[in-house]
């Protein structure tokens, strides 16, 4: 059972990863808390579905498509409904959370409900990794997952424009005086946010549903790993993925698979408790040093 | 001159007619409908397929002139408030003010289909008292605490009827099927996997108890938080313990993962699913590409899956698919739109919409309809079951073969036979 508790612990943990990945992005650069983050993810795996089933285009281009038009929806939101309340917190949450919901009931409002709605798997099949049948498809998204954070992390430290991110997400103001367009910066912080919900719906999905009620699920999940790893830290979201995919697998195995959203609160409580910023949270240390 | 009094004539037809219009026996105003007040959770499959099925009967019976009280035929009118009691994290209190407002806002005469949750269905009866409402309850809750509570406090709770199946009736369907694998087959080692909501922790406590009784081996009882998406440790578990048979409740659509998880981890045990919303439905052979062939599930009423259990059953199944271009969908379609009759039925007997007329009425409730001879203990108001449609109210469980959905028990109304996977070999 160990085995078992190592691969799918792993697998778990990746899962979270993907989940929060683009809403910490966005706020890391941005400062706006993304509520909307799990509608798009749900809205990705819709689009892909209307391009498969209703419009018979090949599942390769209806994921890059699928993509593409939530990347764009990332950067309305900004344009059209952020860039009049930036900086009022609250605003954005409730502004962000109202669009979700109206996303997600749309869907259900038109009929997108039911067992039907469902992703293919990128390959069929599955395969014993030390003694554990695991499929093909959480083996892909373990890979999607490292490559991901590889990526990132490439992209922040040798790019341009992941540079002018990481300048405005250290002092805005300053980057600013550098010719660094924050509102452009900001637009690209959402669309890649929304764009990294995409890619994990397109992972994600093939294994089970896609429902609307997944939606809030998603952005409660995305929030309790970046209140644990700390906002804004891509090192801190991939910490407490692991962390808490772990937790969860240990607690089904050895004690009961009934405690396993306690886990989760247990472990924000805690984090909360010892270290507000998070694990690895930039955001409010100084304040909590003072 | 002429045009003149041509005129003066075409005048006086006008002013004549008018009073002659006016003076006319004016028609009689239609007359009010009967308000059917229906709380359901329509966004989840047991909702909105409830919901269809009592529009599919209103339809039917409005379009013969509707139902008869004292010699006056009127129509009944259905009032749909979403409850949302199936969705996780709601509370209780939503599904009471949804039940509230029907019958203070509404103004409904009667309540059918929910809440569909347990918790709230429970909660809801004292509702029901205070304001002397009768109830079908015709899908959801499962929980035998329901019908036990109208028992023990008749005078009380005596407003609420179940039309519908409840645990205790499952779990020993679920018991014989069980048996006959232990018969045919020789399988006898389980593993129990179930949704952490009332119904389901229910059964799956009585099927430990009874199934160990009966000297089968229960390998490991699993409680799932509703929205759970993994399920690789138990299903490792059950492989690892060499289980034949699985025994699973679930009612959120998160099953969907489990069927899958089930097929790419290769488990050589037999999932025996009872409610389970996301593998009733006739898209669940496409939202798992196939990978639910061999699941049983039990969408609980005869109708909701093809069979012939009455003459009544197939017409429905039909009518449904003509309706609304998708078959009965999953637990709650038949004995929703069965609701509807059974009400319409009581109503024409009572002749008044009066509580307790209405109540002695359905306690002498006798019909053959969907899902065989519908009558209501007079003690719990519960219907009473049957193997035998001829007797009472018999129940389906369906095998998923080949992409169709296949009643294989009881096998009194069974279609075909249960057919094993490949990978599950006969211990005789």
């Amino acid at each position: 059972m160990l085995e078992n508790v190592l691969i799918y612990g792993l697998i778990n943990g990746m899962v979270l990863a993907l989940l929060a990945i683009g809403f910490a992005l966005t706020f890391g650069i941005s400062g706006i808390a993304n509520f909307a983050h799990g509608a798009l993810y749900i809205l990705t795996g819709y689009t892909v579905w209307v391009f498969l089933h209703t419009l018979g285009t090949p599942y390769l281009l209806a994921i890059f498509l699928a993509m593409a038009i939530t990347a764009l929806i990332g950067a309305a939101i900004y344009n059209v409904i952020l860039l009049r309340i930036r900086g009022m917190r609250s605003s954005e949450i409730i502004a962000t959370f109202a669009l979700a919901l109206a996303i997600l009931e749309a869907f259900r409002f038109f009929g997108f409900v039911g067992a039907k709605y469902t992703l293919p798997t990128f390959v069929e099949g599955s395969v014993s990794v030390a003694g554990v049948i695991v499929d093909y498809q959480r083996l892909i998204l373990i890979g999607v997952g490292a490559g991901l954070v590889g990526l990132l992390w490439f992209f922040t430290h040798y790019t341009k424009t992941g540079l002018a991110f990481r300048a405005i997400a250290q002092v805005e103001r300053t980057a600013l005086t550098l010719g660094i367009d924050s509102d452009r910066m900001a637009t690209l912080s959402l669309a890649f946010g929304a764009a990294l919900a995409a890619l994990a719906a397109i992972v994600l999905l093939p294994l089970g549903q896609i429902t609307v009620e997944t939606g809030l699920n998603v952005l409660l999940n995305a929030l309790a790993i970046c209140i644990l790893g700390g906002l804004g830290s891509v090192t801190g979201i991939v910490a407490a993925s692991l962390l808490l995919g772990y937790a969860q697998i240990i607690t089904v195995t050895y004690i009961a698979p009934h405690w396993l959203m306690v886990v989760t609160l247990v472990a924000i409580f805690v984090v909360l408790l010892v270290k507000p910023s998070g694990l690895f949270g930039k955001q409010k240390e100084l304040e909590e040093r003072v | 001159m002429k045009k003149k009094g041509l005129l003066l004539l075409t005048v006086a037809i006008l002013i004549g007619s008018i009073f002659a219009g006016a003076c006319a026996p004016k028609p009689a105003p239609p007359a009010p409908p009967i308000i059917i007040g229906a709380p359901l959770s329509t966004a989840y499959v047991y909702g909105w397929a409830a919901h269809r099925g009592m529009v599919l009967a209103i339809e039917e019976i409005n379009a013969k002139g509707g139902v008869s009280i004292g010699g006056v035929m009127r129509p009944f009118k259905l009032e749909v408030i979403d409850t949302r009691d199936l969705e996780p994290g709601v509370p209780v209190a939503e599904a009471l003010l949804a039940m509230e407002k029907l019958i203070l806002e509404k103004k409904a005469d009667v309540i059918l289909g929910g809440p569909l949750r347990s918790e709230a269905a429970l909660a809801a009866q004292d509702l029901l008292t205070k304001y002397k409402k009768v109830s079908i309850l015709s899908a959801g809750v499962l929980s035998p605490a329901y019908h036990a509570k109208i028992a023990r406090e008749y005078d009380k709770y005596k407003y609420a009827f179940r039309i519908t199946s409840e645990v205790i009736w499952l779990s020993k369907e679920a018991t014989d099927i069980f048996e006959s694998l232990r018969k045919d087959y020789g399988f006898d080692r389980t593993f129990i996997m179930v949704q952490d909501v009332a119904h389901a922790r229910a059964i799956g406590k009585i099927m430990e108890d009874g199934l160990t009784k009966k000297g089968f081996k229960v390998l490991g009882h699993e409680v799932y938080p509703t929205g759970a998406i993994d399920y690789s440790i138990g299903l490792a578990k059950a492989k690892a313990g060499g289980a034949q048979m699985l025994f699973i409740w679930m009612d959120h659509p998160e099953t969907g993962i489990l069927a899958k998880q089930w097929y790419d981890m290769k488990v050589e045990a037999l999932p025996i699913s009872g409610i389970c919303s996301a593998i009733e439905q006739p898209g669940a052979w496409a939202g798992t590409e196939g990978k639910v062939n061999y699941w049983f599930a039990s969408p609980c009423n005869a109708g909701n899956a093809p069979s012939t259990a009455t003459e009544w059953t197939m017409k429905f199944y039909d009518a449904y698919k003509a309706r609304w271009l998708i078959e009965p969908e999953a637990y709650g379609v038949s004995s929703s739109y069965m609701a509807v009759y059974v009400l319409a039925d009581a109503i024409t007997r009572a002749g008044s919409l009066e509580a307790d007329a209405l109540i002695a009425a359905l306690e002498k409730t006798d019909m053959m309809g969907i899902y065989g001879r519908i009558r209501f203990d007079p003690k719990s108001h519960q219907i009473i079951p049957s193997y035998d449609p001829k007797e009472g109210a018999v129940g389906t469980w369906f095998q998923w073969q080949d992409g169709k959905r296949v009643v294989v028990w009881p096998p009194t109304i069974a279609m075909g036979t249960i057919k094993l996977p490949p990978c599950l070999k006969p211990v005789k």
